[in-house]
């Protein structure tokens, strides 16, 4: 008989993980823009937020657990919490590093506001916002699987618990090699993708 | 067809005030070719700012056509040395970029674009991205852009200064057609007192701290010109003479005390010294 366990517990993981880094994508975006317009907002949160992201998010479950109980909600929250502040701060950077040469340029074209947001900062932001995008993913598995480990649901952070507990090695190192490869094709078709596209773009391809 | 009126400019630092422009005057008609030359620091991309309203003037007034100017307009394009031009852009959608912010439908934007890039002879790179060009190349792009807006005014702080001096000749010429192709009224910044004889209607001298204006040239010569025509010549000697005092009094200001231009010495070489040690 075939074993399916792996298959169903990646399946259930990636669903978390996209879930949670979706939610982080637009809270993040919207935080990182909504600090760099409000100075009010940069001046009292910049600094907090710093502070917040060296907070491993997994320090965020207990209280998860306390709001939304032990399950599905509980580890998208703590996915989520993990990743937004890294995106917001690469949007708050990426946007202070704009050239103000593309800004005076927009602005004699008659491009106000909003519009010059859009078409002008938030694309000039964009190597930046990518690698910040990037990085979150990263922090995204991270809580994914301290969140999976802690709370008995389901997911590959579940199966590799259970290896442990049934002293089977080779179900552990096997769901490693799992995530290795997940994390990895993802890379490869996604982030590298959208990187190279930029780089190449901006002309910082070699060759 | 503006009007520019007791302009100041004046920058607080920590090592006190500077006052980057006193008291500028300056009227300039519609069509005219003005070229504001002067030594660095006397305000003259400062001016060119103020005009594009990308800064505030302390003080006085700049009116175009009557109407005071408050803010930033695409009634008055700015060329800047770099091309800034957005990389995520290619070529062509870079030029129809300011088009597309006023609201010109698709089709009239991508034959105005295409229009305006084959007047720098670029329509080839028109799917290309702003890296894949050189710089002089980046700078005609840029060009296409700003008279694709269709503005009466042209403003053009240093454009030409980072390209070399055979790409420069080669837009210097086709500056001059298009601006009598286009009937533009241009105002262009540069340190180079040539370039500036070679393009102006006018030439208008600057002097710094306080930045003020100091003189003011007609040049009254044929077009196209020539850098090695010998009236032209004779204006550019006029007017570096007008700014040698000026160059030294900044350099004065920025160097030792001890510093002072010694002019039509001799340069001794010790090696050929034939009378030495005799």
């Amino acid at each position: 008989m075939q074993d399916l366990s792996i298959p169903i517990a990646a399946h259930i993981s990636l669903q978390r993980l996209l879930i949670g880094y979706f939610i982080s994508l637009v809270i993040g975006l919207l935080l990182g823009v909504l600090i760099d317009r409000i100075k009010y907002l940069d001046e009292a949160l910049s600094p907090l937020l710093l502070g917040v992201q060296t907070l491993p998010s997994i320090c965020w479950l207990p209280l998860a657990v306390l709001w939304f109980g032990l399950g599905e909600e509980a580890i998208i929250f703590v996915i989520a919490i993990g990743s937004i502040f890294s995106i917001s701060m690469s949007v708050v950077s990426g946007i202070k590093n704009v050239p103000p040469l593309y800004i005076k340029a927009a602005k004699t074209m008659g491009a106000k506001g909003l519009r010059r947001y859009t078409s002008v900062t938030i694309p000039a932001a964009f190597p930046s916002i990518i690698s910040g995008m990037k990085q979150s993913w990263s922090f995204a598995w991270r809580a994914l699987m301290a969140g999976e480990l802690l709370t008995p649901t389901s997911g590959l952070g579940y199966v590799l618990i259970m290896g442990r507990d049934l002293h089977d090695m080779n179900q552990v190192v096997g769901i490693m090699f799992v995530i290795v490869v997940m994390g990895l094709l993802i890379d490869r078709l996604v982030f590298g993708r959208m990187e190279h596209a930029v780089l190449y773009r901006w002309g910082l391809t070699k060759g | 067809m503006l009007e520019i009126s007791n302009i100041c400019k004046v920058f607080k630092t920590k090592n006190g005030t500077t006052y980057a422009l006193q008291d500028v005057h300056l009227n300039i008609k519609k069509g005219e070719f003005v070229v504001l030359v002067g030594p660095s620091g006397c305000g003259k991309s400062t001016l060119l700012s103020i005009i594009a309203g990308l800064e505030r003037a302390t003080s006085g007034e700049i009116c175009k056509e009557g109407r005071p100017i408050l803010d930033a307009g695409p009634d008055r394009m700015v060329m800047f040395q770099e091309a800034a031009l957005f990389p995520w852009l290619k070529i062509i959608d870079n030029v129809e970029y300011g088009m597309k912010i006023k609201g010109i439908s698709k089709q009239e934007r991508r034959e105005k674009a295409m229009y305006y890039l084959r007047m720098v002879h670029l329509t080839r790179f028109a799917a290309a991205y702003p890296h894949e060009l050189s710089i002089g190349m980046r700078q005609r792009v840029a060009l296409a852009r700003s008279l694709a807006m269709d503005s009466d005014v042209l403003l053009m702080d240093e454009p030409f200064a980072a390209l070399d001096s055979q790409t420069k000749n080669i837009l210097h010429t086709e500056l001059q057609q298009i601006w009598g192709a286009t009937k533009k009224t241009i105002i262009f910044v540069t340190h180079n007192v040539e370039e500036a004889v070679l393009l102006a209607d006018r030439v208008v001298v600057m002097t710094a701290n306080p930045g003020r204006i100091k003189k003011e040239f007609r040049v009254q010569l044929g077009r196209p010109r020539n850098i090695e025509d010998i009236d032209l010549t004779r204006i550019v000697g006029q007017i570096l003479s007008e700014l040698k005092e000026e160059v030294e009094k900044v350099a004065k200001e920025e160097l030792d005390s001890d510093w002072c231009l010694k002019s039509n010495s001799f340069v001794s070489r010790p090696d050929t010294n034939l009378g030495n040690g005799i």
